[in-house]
């Protein structure tokens, strides 16, 4: 797909972004290579293959991580009961052969994502959402699938991809992922949005909130990103909810009242929650206590 | 469309660079690189940065290093012609450096003092650098004429220890991560240079490393899934719920058996400005693995009070009313201590991690030691603050690191490599 085609689907699905980003997209479509993003939480990597789902036209196959996710919840699956049924009604018949083989074929067999994936009839955007949580068993599992676009059932033998699915991995790096893993993948890395992004993603996202609002959120929260004293960086989803929360409260203005009753939805730990009072005093000496800070 | 060996005659010149920068680079990423140029032209240099950095680097890391590298390569015209420029009168300066230099040190009308290589290092030098040895050696020059030989060796001293004290300050200052990335610059700095506003931050990169160090530590050797042998009994007796149809395979799976934890910290005097950072993490690792035994040294042995590692303050308290914090160091005593302890604090299933500079009194006797400790632990793993880089010039340090695996520590980023190479010790 050529970058401006990409560009003018990704502006249909009223999706911000920057020219690295689609450049990125544009480079790994083009190589057919899997994407790993990573960032902080909350950044909007999982929603980049929302958008290119949308953008491609593709259906989105989704495997979420966690610690102890293997091959039977990834990949494949036999259905037992219905081989046991199977074993049952058969029993009397001389063909014993042909039941194995009839027991390990497509009819008994439970697609997971990454098989499904991969068995589409029409290509999919498959999403393998934060593998830093997934083992690292299970990391170097997924090369083949990664390198070759092919698994290996043991019953059935390997499975190609009738459809090449266009992968994105997401990590926030909560351990470093292997050397392998890494350069089989295209790798953007995904940083908090600036002042102007994120206030493109506020008026984008939340049409109905007054502009002057969405500008004095957007101020606060690039302030509470930059401080070095604050553990739990907002991310672009809290800023969004703070600004309809406080649209739902009727708060047309960010004082430092509405700030206090509202702090919940953008500072998530109490020790950052604890550290308000000070922020609040270094904002209203940097803008001579004005109430809520400018456009 | 462009001929592709016109991009990849180029590339592979710029591939060659990435590697000499440290980045894993193969022939597959330069024939990508040399594909997507040809897809999207040279014409935009950012679009082309972007496209390149995508293929060849694979994380944050290695972005920051494809960035100094592309800028040095790709050059638009007009910075092309600005550094030729540059390069010119830097060359005449160094030229004229040299020459200053010869002279300077030419005594009596001998030839210089300097081998040709440190004339080319002293050229390149900071003006303000080639001062300072310059009265340096106009300081001492009256006694060149008493003995040339001596005061000819003692100038080459100076100029070697010139020399080293600023490619340490080079290394030290991170080779401007921090500018480009905090948290970067944070796993990279020495870890006495952390800021106060840095610690919360480096605390929780701590935690993260001390689990994963816990991890390793530990004789983990769980099957997952559908991997090890068929458990006959826990299957059959499954079954009996479904009317003796083997509906679900049970599987034998291994204990996580976790292996035990002695960690003995050095907290003497030459590991002052480390302790912040060593009582940190063996907090962090107290809470992550089951009941350490933490014994701290210096002249003598002392065993950290379990109760007083719950909390960072109270601990830090505790070992600086231990009366052994900032003495002098002993290993030997201390490992020979750890040893004759009953009951025993050393064991076939324990693994020992020495934190330490290793700069202690009565080496032989503390090697000595040390293969005593081995034999009696299952494993040793020494994390030593002191750089890598200058383990060389440190005889105790090589000695030590014969007997036992040594990591350096120096950084977050150190430990953390340290971690992922545990596995093969």
């Amino acid at each position: 797909m050529e970058l401006e085609t990409l560009k003018q689907k990704m502006d249909e699905a009223h999706y911000i972004y920057d020219d690295t980003l689609a450049t990125v997209l544009a480079v790994a479509l083009e190589l057919g290579r899997p994407l790993l993003i990573e960032g902080a939480a909350g950044v909007g990597k999982t929603e980049v293959a929302k958008v290119m789902a949308h953008a491609l036209d593709r259906e989105l196959v989704r495997l979420q991580c966690y610690e102890g996710l293997d091959e039977s919840k990834a990949l494949y699956e036999w259905n037992y009961q219905k081989q046991l049924l199977s074993i049952q009604v058969n029993m009397g018949s001389t063909d014993r052969e042909k039941l194995t083989r009839s027991l390990f074929s497509d009819e008994y067999l439970l697609e997971r994502p990454l098989l499904k994936s991969i068995r589409a009839e029409r290509p999919v955007v498959l999403l393998i959402d934060e593998i830093d949580k997934a083992d690292e068993e299970f990391e170097a599992f997924l090369l083949e699938l990664l390198s070759e676009m092919q698994v290996t059932i043991p019953e059935v033998g390997t499975v190609r991809a009738r459809s090449v699915p266009f992968v994105v991995l997401t990590s926030n790096r909560a351990r470093p992922l292997s050397e392998a893993l890494r350069r089989r993948c295209a790798y953007l890395y995904i940083q908090y949005p600036d002042m102007e992004k994120e206030l493109a993603i506020l008026r984008a996202k939340l049409p109905h909130v007054d502009d002057r609002l969405c500008a004095q959120v957007a101020l606060a929260v690039q302030k509470l990103r930059s401080s070095e004293a604050i553990l739990k960086k907002p991310s672009i989803a809290e800023t969004l909810d703070w600004a309809a929360a406080l649209d739902a409260l009727g708060i047309r203005e960010l004082t430092p009242d509405a700030l206090r009753k509202t702090a919940g939805f953008v500072l998530k730990n109490s020790e950052d929650l604890a550290l308000l009072p000070e922020l609040e005093e270094g904002r209203e000496a940097h803008c001579g206590g004005c109430g809520g800070c400018h456009d | 469309m462009t001929d592709p060996g016109v991009y990849l005659e180029k590339l592979s010149g710029f591939s060659r660079i990435l590697r000499l920068e440290g980045l894993p680079v193969s022939p597959q990423e330069t024939a990508d690189a040399a594909r997507i140029l040809i897809r999207l032209g040279m014409d935009d240099r950012e679009r082309v940065r972007t496209a390149l950095r995508t293929v060849y680097a694979k994380s944050r890391e290695e972005q920051l290093v494809f960035d100094r590298a592309f800028d040095g390569f790709f050059l638009p015209e007009e910075a092309m012609h600005r550094q030729a420029m540059e390069q010119q009168k830097k060359e005449a300066q160094e030229q004229e450096a040299r020459r200053q230099a010869e002279e300077h040190f030419r005594q009596n009308g001998q030839p210089s003092l300097l081998s040709e290589e440190q004339l080319e290092a002293y050229a390149a030098m900071p003006e303000e650098e080639r001062q300072r040895l310059l009265q340096f050696a106009d300081k001492y020059r009256d006694s060149a004429r008493r003995n040339p030989k001596l005061y000819g060796s003692f100038i080459r001293s100076v100029f070697a220890k010139a020399l080293l004290e600023q490619q340490l300050q080079m290394e030290d200052a991170a080779v401007g991560c921090q500018a480009a990335d905090p948290e970067l610059g944070l796993a990279y700095r020495d870890i006495t240079q952390f800021k106060d506003t840095e610690i919360p931050r480096a605390i929780s990169m701590i935690q993260a490393l001390s689990r994963q160090l816990n991890g390793e530590l530990s004789a983990r050797n769980k099957s997952a899934g559908r991997g090890g042998k068929l458990d006959f009994r826990r299957t059959i007796r499954k079954g009996l719920e479904t009317g003796g149809s083997l509906y679900r395979l049970e599987y034998k799976r291994k204990p996580i058996r976790r292996r035990h934890l002695t960690i003995l910290c050095d907290v003497s005097g030459s590991m002052m400005q480390f302790s912040e950072f060593a009582l940190r993490f063996i907090q962090s690792l107290n809470q992550v693995s089951e009941n350490p035994r933490v014994f701290l040294f210096s002249e003598g042995l002392h065993e950290a009070d379990v109760f007083s590692l719950q909390n960072m303050n109270r601990f830090r308290d505790y070992v600086r009313e231990s009366g052994i914090y900032g003495k002098g160091t002993d290993l030997g005593t201390a490992l020979q201590g750890l040893c004759a302890l009953r009951p025993p604090a050393l064991s076939a299933s324990t693994t020992l991690l020495i934190l330490s500079d290793a700069k202690t009194i009565d080496r032989p006797r503390a090697m000595e030691a040390l293969q005593a400790a081995k034999r009696q632990s299952g494993r040793i793993l020494w994390l030593n603050p002191i750089p890598q880089r200058h383990w060389k010039h440190l005889n105790s340090v090589q000695a030590f690191e014969a007997l036992c695996p040594m990591v350096s520590c120096s950084t977050l980023d150190a430990l953390a490599s340290a971690c992922r190479r545990l596995g093969r010790y």
